[in-house]
């Protein structure tokens, strides 16, 4: 029979969310329908007569929502190839594509629904004991159990999406915006706070949108239009609170953001959940909690049903049946579980209607395919045992009113103890911490005006409490019982599908604690992390244990509440990424860039395919003429002061009290341990002021080293690091004396006037410069270190004036091979964490400090001797390239490892640096390198360096 | 100081090419305006010499008569600004007068090179620079004259809120070899708000 749209839908006066006005169409299953904007999946899928939403998880049976709240896996859903949405919480867009989880073959003929027909050969637990052996069996049904657990599928081929994070700030923030939480807010808003108000639903305002009571319209227009006349509050609606952490901190999601609130109190005004009557067949689709009825007629104006029983256990069932019979739902009866129920005037208003009241009665069975069609009916004896099921009333549509459970899930996650009151067979919370108030029917007052009065008294003042004590405003009395069925098939868990024997037999096998229960039966570990299931187990384990409800205790709440998408967690990625003043000019010159801590830098300037010829280039231009190179990514130091020659004498391993104005020192700095943790050039500028360089990586670490240390000295000095202010160029071949003259008319470049290791300040190209004339690369050069804003002016300049040498960048993969020929180490790839002075073939001889951070250490590695030592090694030019960290290998062990090595035009041959034992450190000796083919290559110690060993050039 | 036209915003101008006529919410790059640092026991003194009224604790900024405004960072740590749109600072010549070497425990530290400067200007900025920012910036909460050494979209970062009584102005200073970065973030985050990035002179003149 083919169905009409909006077959459920009633008059559109009904709804309170839905437009009718903008209809739009979305595909279920492939198939197209018809809905209106506001709908959520659910609601419109429910107008047009689906009732069927997914599989469940074990047994593949059909199921639809239970609570229309969100809380269950029944209702998970993919939409637009994301999985596991919410239907009840996904407003539907035009054109989604919305397609149901779990089954094979279709939705409506599951294959895998045939594993419940051998539901009783599969208990709780089965397969940990089942598929563990004999010795192998776990790898050969791993498989098959991992296709059929999970929900949903992860699509691989979907794009990134944007998600971002965002900070908030409250006196109070309120969780939940229903009549209490709405109190909250306005009371403390109204006393000058800076109020947030989270709701996960789309509408402000909770049960008053939907429960039958008259008064709750205009209570709920009156809140909300005092709520947002306020200007200090802000609202957050179609927001969860996730979780709520040490200090007031929580985590909510909204859409696409996670916001990260920090707020000086907090009112949870979460509400509760509905609870499910336990009988056979409660889980077919159109078997929902009267506050879903509820929900679908007032929200979404649509039928949730045709013919109708209510099974409940207190007065909200009767305000169901009177909200349905209003809906043109017929009511065939309601069957209430208690015995002798106190007159209402709901009670009367539905007995006014002639609908059938049954009391001390159950529903024992449902029945049905596809959707509930029937149920039997069972009295309760005096004694509370329940008889053999009798008679049947024909229905498409069963309403749950059995009970609630507050949902005290961020109480719990703050610290309080829940405690089950065996009055209402609820669970309070004990032990809030500071600054944290629970109020409505969170706190068990479910009564409209008691839960507002709950609420402005929550956010106005420090009671830190429970209702719980306030008899008075307790309502809703007793637990719905339990009803087992010789059958089975009564579910406590939809999500995990778990029946009353599957938690009975969980305590059987010894799994009584209720910890343990959780983790064998896994009941309560599902997406609806046992919202609906952990009140009904823990009164089946109690009654199984023969306890007392509150003997039994309850599981652990933890963040998060409900699930978050990898997208809100991971939000937008913040990584600072530094760049030297001169990126601009690198990348116009096409090189190729190169990560350095969190700096960019030119490796080379080429293409990838010719990299190898770029760097011989760049190579032979520092050797025939001149190269420059950006330095700027070195660390820079200003120490200033009275002590700061006391300072650095103490700081470096090196000597600078003696160190003369206008000249550098190359400088190693150790720890307390004797390891090397940094090297650098230290510049004296004037008596009390020294300009010292550090590695790039290592200046932020050396930087806070000088203040600990500092600290504890108390020396009259100024430390400032000054890395990103002061760009710096390396102007490095036998030309760029040349060239700088052109440029610097300030200082005398003669070598006399400014030998190597000199130090001078001037201008270049019109920019105040400090001239460091040093040889890193062992050729005539300068360092040039000058205002970063200018790098760009600076770095032209050069270029310009040295184009008649043939003047080219170099980058950091020449200035390896350049340095390495001098056999001048790099920090980190030539020493590791573990590596002192000694082993480098430093301070061998001592030194006449009397102390320096390390001394001591060194000194005892100097009785002690060194276990590996440093050498320069040469192989043949037509060997096989070893790599860094190949292996040094002696007598077929290994021995130490590669830690630079290139070919090496001016040493025509391979060079390197190893660590090799100290008994093969002497020139000459040989040993082996294990290289990348697993061929062994043939090493000989080298005297270092391995160009100019006279220094000449450098010297120029 | 080196010559104004030897220097360039690390900023790309391609972005400032984009810059929206009148934006809700404003991004400026102030980098090429004056700016100057000072550390040591003897900077108040000093300051004092100079005739420039000094905050009384840290973490506050005072608006100097010419417009500039002097930031206390710590004890022994000041930053000072010049005025903007103008780029005026009556300390300026006494700055440039200061030894590198440092004079009577007043040590210069080149904030002009160190760090970058971007004015964010507009009405929802607090809300957003919530979205990289840990700092409770809302514009009851954090007064004009207050300064926050924070982390700004990961980035060590220097927060003031600008002496601009009609608007919320905040003051951004972070590395400067981050400064296109850090564009970019703040650029990202105004984009919701109708946000975009603007000249210097676009900004709200000051009141006086």
């Amino acid at each position: 029979m083919k169905r009409l749209d909006h077959e459920f839908r009633l008059p559109a006066a009904s709804s309170q969310i839905v437009n009718r006005g903008k209809p739009l169409s979305f595909t279920f299953e492939g198939r197209s329908y018809e809905a209106f904007a506001g709908d959520t999946i659910a609601s419109a899928l429910a107008a047009n007569g689906i009732t069927t939403f997914s599989r469940s998880f074990k047994y593949h049976r059909p199921r639809g929502f239970v609570s229309l709240a969100g809380c269950e896996a029944n209702t998970l859903v993919s939409v637009n190839r994301v999985p596991n949405v919410a239907a009840e919480w996904h407003v539907l867009a035009e054109g989604d594509d919305v397609r149901a989880q779990n089954y094979s073959g279709s939705l409506a003929f599951d294959w895998n629904a045939s594993i419940g027909l051998f539901g009783r050969f599969l208990p709780v637990g089965f397969y940990y004991r089942a598929f563990f052996r004999p010795k192998g069996a776990w790898r050969f049904w791993e498989p098959f159990i991992r296709r059929m657990a999970g929900l949903g599928k992860v699509d691989l081929e979907v794009g990134h999406g944007y998600f971002d994070k965002a900070y908030l700030f409250a006196d109070i923030a309120v969780i939940g915006g229903g009549a209490a939480g709405l109190s909250a807010a306005i009371a403390a808003a109204q006393t000058g706070n800076r109020v947030v108000l989270i709701d996960d639903h789309p509408v402000l305002g909770g049960a008053l949108n939907y429960t039958h009571d008259n008064r709750a319209a205009d209570m709920r227009r009156d809140l909300i239009s005092r709520l947002v006349s306020l200007p200090n509050v802000r609202i957050f609606s179609g927001a969860r609170c996730e979780g709520l952490y040490s200090d007031n901190w929580l985590a909510v999601v909204q859409g696409r953001r996670l916001h990260k609130l920090r707020a000086g109190r907090v009112v949870i005004a979460t509400g509760a959940f509905e609870q499910p009557a336990v009988f056979r067949n409660n889980d077919l689709p159109g078997i929902i909690f009267g506050s879903a009825a509820q929900r679908l007629i007032k929200l979404y104006g649509v039928r949730p049903g045709t013919r109708a029983v209510v099974f409940t256990a207190n007065d909200f069932g009767y305000g169901v049946a009177l909200d349905l019979a209003e809906a043109d739902v017929e009511v065939a009866a309601v069957i209430d579980a208690r015995t002798s129920p106190p007159a209402s005037t709901l009670r009367s208003a539905v007995a006014g209607k002639n609908i059938r009241i049954e009391n001390s009665t159950v529903i024992s069975e449902a029945s049905g395919r596809k959707r509930v069609r029937a149920v039997r009916l069972a009295a309760i004896r005096p004694g509370g045992e329940i008889d053999k099921a009798g008679e049947t009333i024909e229905c498409d549509l069963v309403c749950m009113s059995a009970g609630f459970a507050p949902n005290l899930a961020l109480a719990a996650q703050a610290g309080a103890r829940l405690v089950y009151d065996a009055r209402t067979a609820m669970h309070v919370a004990d032990g809030l911490p500071e600054n944290i108030e629970i109020a409505g029917a969170a706190n068990c007052i479910f009564e409209l005006e008691n839960a507002m009065r709950d609420g402005a008294k929550a956010a106005s003042t420090q009671k830190n409490g429970n209702g719980a004590g306030e008899a008075s405003a307790i309502t809703v009395p007793g637990a719905c019982p339990i009803v087992p069925h010789r059958d089975g098939k009564e579910f406590v868990d939809f999500d995990e599908d778990l029946t009353i024997n599957d938690i009975v037999d969980s305590v059987a096998s010894g799994f009584d604690d209720i910890q343990l229960l959780k983790r064998y039966s896994t009941a309560g570990m599902g997406p609806s992390q046992g919202r609906h299931s952990s009140i009904n187990t823990i009164r089946l384990a109690a009654r199984a244990r023969g306890l007392a409800e509150q003997e039994i205790g309850t599981t652990t709440a933890r963040p998060p509440y409900s699930g978050i998408s990898f997208g809100a967690l991971a939000g937008r990625g913040f990584e600072p990424v530094r760049r030297t003043s001169m990126h601009r000019r690198h990348l116009e010159a096409g090189a190729k860039m190169m990560p350095a801590a969190l700096w960019m830098r030119p490796a080379y300037y080429g293409s990838a395919a010719g990299a190898a010829t770029a760097i011989a280039a760049e190579v032979a231009a520092v050797r025939g003429s001149a190269g420059l190179i950006d330095v700027s990514t070195l660390g820079k130091i200003e120490i200033r002061g009275p002590g700061a020659a006391e300072f650095l004498n103490r700081m470096y391993f090196t000597g600078h009290l003696k160190q003369q104005s206008g000249r550098a020192r190359y400088a190693v700095m150790t720890d307390a341990t004797g390891t090397i943790t940094d090297d650098g050039v230290i510049c004296r500028l004037a008596d009390g002021h020294f300009f010292v360089t550090a590695t790039t990586s290592g200046v932020e670490a050396v930087v806070r080293s000088m203040y600990f240390w500092n600290a504890q000295w108390r020396l009259d000095v100024d430390i400032a690091n000054v890395t990103s202010a002061y760009a710096a160029i390396n102007l490095a071949g036998p030309h760029s004396r040349a060239i700088l003259a052109m440029l610097c008319d300030d200082v005398d470049l003669a070598p006399d006037a400014f030998p190597y290791m000199g130090v001078k300040c001037g201008h270049i190209a019109d920019v105040p410069a400090r001239i460091l004339r040093v040889g890193f690369v062992g050729e005539l050069g300068y360092e040039i270190h000058f205002a970063s804003g200018c790098g760009e002016h600076v770095w032209d300049r050069l270029l310009e004036a040295g184009a008649r040498y043939g003047i080219r960048p170099f980058g950091v993969e020449a200035q390896r091979v350049l340095r390495l020929e001098k056999g001048h180490i790099i920090l980190g790839q030539d020493t590791d964490g573990l590596t002192n002075p000694l082993e480098i073939g430093m301070g061998t001889s001592g030194s006449s400090k009397p102390f320096f951070v390390g001394a001591a250490a060194l000194n005892a590695f100097r009785e002690r001797g060194i276990d590996r030592k440093l050498v320069g090694f040469v192989c043949d030019a037509g060997a096989e390239l070893p790599q860094e960290c190949h292996l040094v290998i002696d007598n077929g062990k290994i021995a130490g490892r590669v830690t630079s090595c290139a070919r090496s035009s001016a040493a025509k041959s391979i060079i390197g640096l190893a660590y090799v034992r100290p008994h093969k450190a002497e020139p000459g000796q040989t040993f082996s390198i294990r290289a990348g083919s697993g061929r062994l290559v043939t090493a000989t110690v080298a005297e270092l360096p391995f160009y100019d060993p006279e220094n000449e050039r450098q010297r120029l | 100081m080196p010559p104004i036209e030897t220097r360039r915003s690390a900023i790309d101008a391609g972005q400032t090419a984009q810059h929206a006529a009148d934006p809700a919410l404003k991004l400026a790059d102030l980098s090429l305006l004056p700016r100057w640092g000072i550390k040591g026991s003897g900077i108040w003194t000093w300051l004092d010499k100079q005739g420039a009224a000094t905050p009384a604790r840290d973490n506050i900024a005072s608006t100097l008569p010419d417009g500039s405004t002097v930031a206390r960072l710590s004890p022994g740590e000041a930053l000072i600004l010049s005025s903007f749109p103008r780029g005026e600072a009556m300390l300026a010549a006494a700055f440039d007068s200061l030894s590198a070497e440092g004079q009577d425990a007043c040590y210069p530290v080149p904030r002009q090179d160190s760090h970058c400067w971007l004015v964010l200007e507009g009405h929802n900025a607090s809300l957003a620079l919530a979205k990289l920012c840990g700092v409770d910036l809302a514009a009851d909460r954090f007064a004009i004259g207050s300064v926050a050494q924070t982390s700004v979209a990961r980035l060590s970062a220097i927060v003031i809120r600008n002496e601009r009584p009609k608007n919320i102005s905040f003051s951004l200073l972070a590395d400067s070899a981050s400064a296109q970065y850090l564009w970019d973030c703040v650029i990202d985050a105004i984009t919701e708000f109708s946000g975009a990035g603007c000249t210097i002179e676009a900004l709200q003149p000051p009141s006086r």
